[in-house]
């Protein structure tokens, strides 16, 4: 049974808690290691390592920053398979689904090797007689991002690649349930070299995000997790004055019209609700039918949704894996007989999918509800599962109503023929991501990912150019020499 | 069983090219023929490039935006006979190798045209063209007339 520890100052360590989580294999049921619940004592050693090496690595010239990161890049491509593996293994999603997102991971190390472009500021001469002026980018200090369990590779690289290419220092928190791919990455890190303190980790669950949030040394947090959190964590850092950018959940909407190619489209469709089990905030999660296209929407979508292949993700083809724990099995499972309760029709019922060899294992077959209301539960509230509630609207106004009222903002995704009615939902709905005749609206590392409304508290988002800006603060010289 | 996901037909296709190599490494011990055994030798070496190739196409393709279910692909149509004997005759190697080269020629043509991943399909549809210029050259190998009508058999 494997115990994870803690990666400070260049070395790995064993935390001061003595409090312990454990962590399971969703697809067997097993208990599969444990994980420290480390202390803000732990966090402050990591704080103090980070303090202590940012000074050098601020002075470290940028273009031998990203060298740095041009050798962590080849490291991975070595280790891609093994992390791929060790994700499947702790989380659940397909061996496709985890390599697509160590490959996301691994773009955000390339795009931020472009620091010597991406981090320049600006300057402009004789801003009045005989006066220049030049806005420079430097460097802040720690950094540190509290990361969620349903991407436990990726999240961390949105940010982490980018605060130290500009040179700050940075430590990483996972979360407690899935804590062993990040530790396999960071077995990558140690082997790639970086001066000791420049990347940390601490495992751990509140007492370390609260050891984060209110240290005075760390200036900045980037968080991804539930919106409930999200709102904390803004808090927590709005009273401690530190940078902030933090991703809540969503309740993304997808509209198929009555023009849309659905035959063709489908295959987006179904990976748009059930890719990852539908525990990422870009899922699909209300499939809004857009007058006609209601009927054979739904017959189709049925179809579909009863063909997905669902399994232990580390058996290749297997099309949708287990939910991460046996608690947010619960969880998913409660939202069905809630949906039920209030009156949605199950058309689709997943709770009692049985897996050959896999009879303890976190799973929920595919659901789909009928006849939901925009009032009801299901249409509400972020569930973070494979349950689909299918809403039938008149026209394109009632749908963009919808996702108008939701309290989320994080993506929505039309499904449409049609040049004129694409433009008006991209002009109109209020979601930061947005696709249109995709199902999946994941902004790559080049651009920045990030909601609106409960979806987002902050204001750079994660990656992209912007984020650059986020881990820089920009320093304004006046001069005058003549 | 169906192929129904992008890492399941790249699996696929790195098992196919690494059985392949196995038995062209085999094949090359037992040809007579010089001209024959220069051809299976590069064959070998292609297959061994192509499992590098495969392995190399799932891990930098793969992307997590257009996870889509594949249909209309199945592992069975693939499947071939190979059996292979300790003392074969050259004849007998040239047709194993066809045999070799003509399913792989099927499966990346059938396959490139599922993928939703431009430079995937590329990759297959390249792999499909030099499967096809090995078959030829196999075909055209200046063996003996018996040897000859013993293949065209």
């Amino acid at each position: 049974m494997k115990r994870v520890k803690n990666y400070i100052n260049g070395e790995w360590v064993d935390s001061k808690t003595k409090e312990f989580g454990e962590v399971w294999c969703p697809a067997t049921g097993e208990k599969i290691g444990e994980v420290p619940f480390s202390t803000a004592e732990d966090i402050d050693q990591a704080v103090q390592a980070a303090k202590k090496a940012y000074w050098e690595w601020r002075c470290t010239p940028p273009l031998t920053r990203a060298r740095y990161f041009f050798k962590l890049k080849d490291l991975f491509e070595n280790a891609f398979e093994d992390i791929s593996r060790i994700l499947v293994t702790e989380e659940g999603k397909t061996l496709d689904e985890s390599r697509g997102e160590v490959r996301r991971m691994i773009e955000n190390v390339e795009h931020a090797t472009g620091v010597t472009t991406l981090m320049t500021g600006y300057n402009l001469e004789d801003i009045a007689q005989g006066i220049d002026c030049t806005a420079e980018r430097q460097p802040i200090g720690v950094f540190g991002v509290i990361a969620p369990f349903n991407f436990p590779a990726m999240v961390p690289w949105w940010f982490l690649p980018y605060a130290v290419v500009c040179g700050n220092t940075y430590i990483v928190k996972p979360s407690e349930q899935v804590p062993m791919t990040q530790t396999r990455i960071f077995e990558v890190i140690d082997e790639c070299g970086f001066p000791e303190g420049v990347i940390n980790m601490v495992h751990g669950a509140k007492d370390a995000v609260n050891g984060m949030l209110y240290h005075p040394d760390i200036k900045g947090i980037s968080f991804v997790g539930q919106s409930s959190t999200a709102r904390y964590v803004y808090k927590a850092c709005g009273e401690t004055g530190k940078r902030v950018q933090s991703l809540g959940g969503a309740k993304n909407f997808v509209l198929v019209m009555p023009d849309a190619e659905i035959d063709r489209h489908m295959p987006s469709m179904i990976t748009s609700f059930y890719g990852c089990a539908g525990e990422r905030c870009l899922s699909g999660s209300v499939l809004v039918a857009v007058g006609d296209v209601y009927k054979e929407l739904k017959e189709k979508f049925i179809a579909a949704a009863k063909a997905l292949k669902v399994g232990n993700g580390l058996q290749e083809g297997v099309q949708m894996g287990p939910v991460v724990s046996k608690k947010h099995r619960e969880k998913v499972l409660g939202y069905i007989e809630k949906g039920i309760k209030e009156g949605a029709k199950l058309i689709l019922d997943g709770r009692h999918i049985k897996i050959d060899g896999h009879p303890d294992g976190f799973f929920v077959g595919p659901t789909v509800f009928d006849e939901v209301h925009p009032d009801m539960t299901i249409a509400k509230e972020e569930i973070f599962g494979p349950v689909v509630s299918l809403i039938h609207v008149k026209n394109l106004d009632e749908g963009l109503k919808l996702i108008e009222n939701s309290e989320y903002g994080n993506a929505t995704c039309l499904y449409t023929t049609n040049g004129k009615t694409a433009r008006e939902f991209k002009y109109r709905a209020v979601a930061s991501m947005m696709g249109i005749n995709l199902g999946i609206a994941a902004p790559m590392s080049f651009f920045p990912f990030g909601g609106a409304k409960g979806s987002f508290f902050g204001d750079i988002k994660g990656h992209g150019r912007e984020v650059f800006q986020f881990f820089t603060d920009t320093k304004v010289v006046i001069q005058r020499w003549t | 069983m169906a192929l129904t996901t992008f890492g399941a037909i790249m699996g696929f296709a790195a098992e196919m090219v690494g059985q392949s190599g196995n038995i062209y490494r085999n094949l090359v011990q037992q040809a007579k023929d010089h001209g024959l055994k220069e051809t299976l030798q590069a064959l070998s070496a292609e297959e061994t490039k192509n499992h590098s190739l495969m392995e190399k196409t799932r891990r930098e393709n793969v992307t997590e935006m257009i996870l889509e279910p594949i249909a209309g692909l199945q592992k069975e149509d693939y499947e071939i006979d190979l059996k292979t004997e300790e003392r074969m005759e050259d004849g007998d190697l040239v047709r194993i190798a066809l045999a070799l080269e003509e399913r792989e020629k099927r499966f990346f043509s059938d396959a490139s045209s599922k993928l939703p991943l431009p430079e995937a399909a590329r990759i297959f549809r390249k792999i499909a063209l030099r499967k096809q210029e090995n078959i030829t050259r196999l075909q055209n190998l200046g063996l003996n007339q018996t040897l000859k009508k013993s293949i065209s058999a």
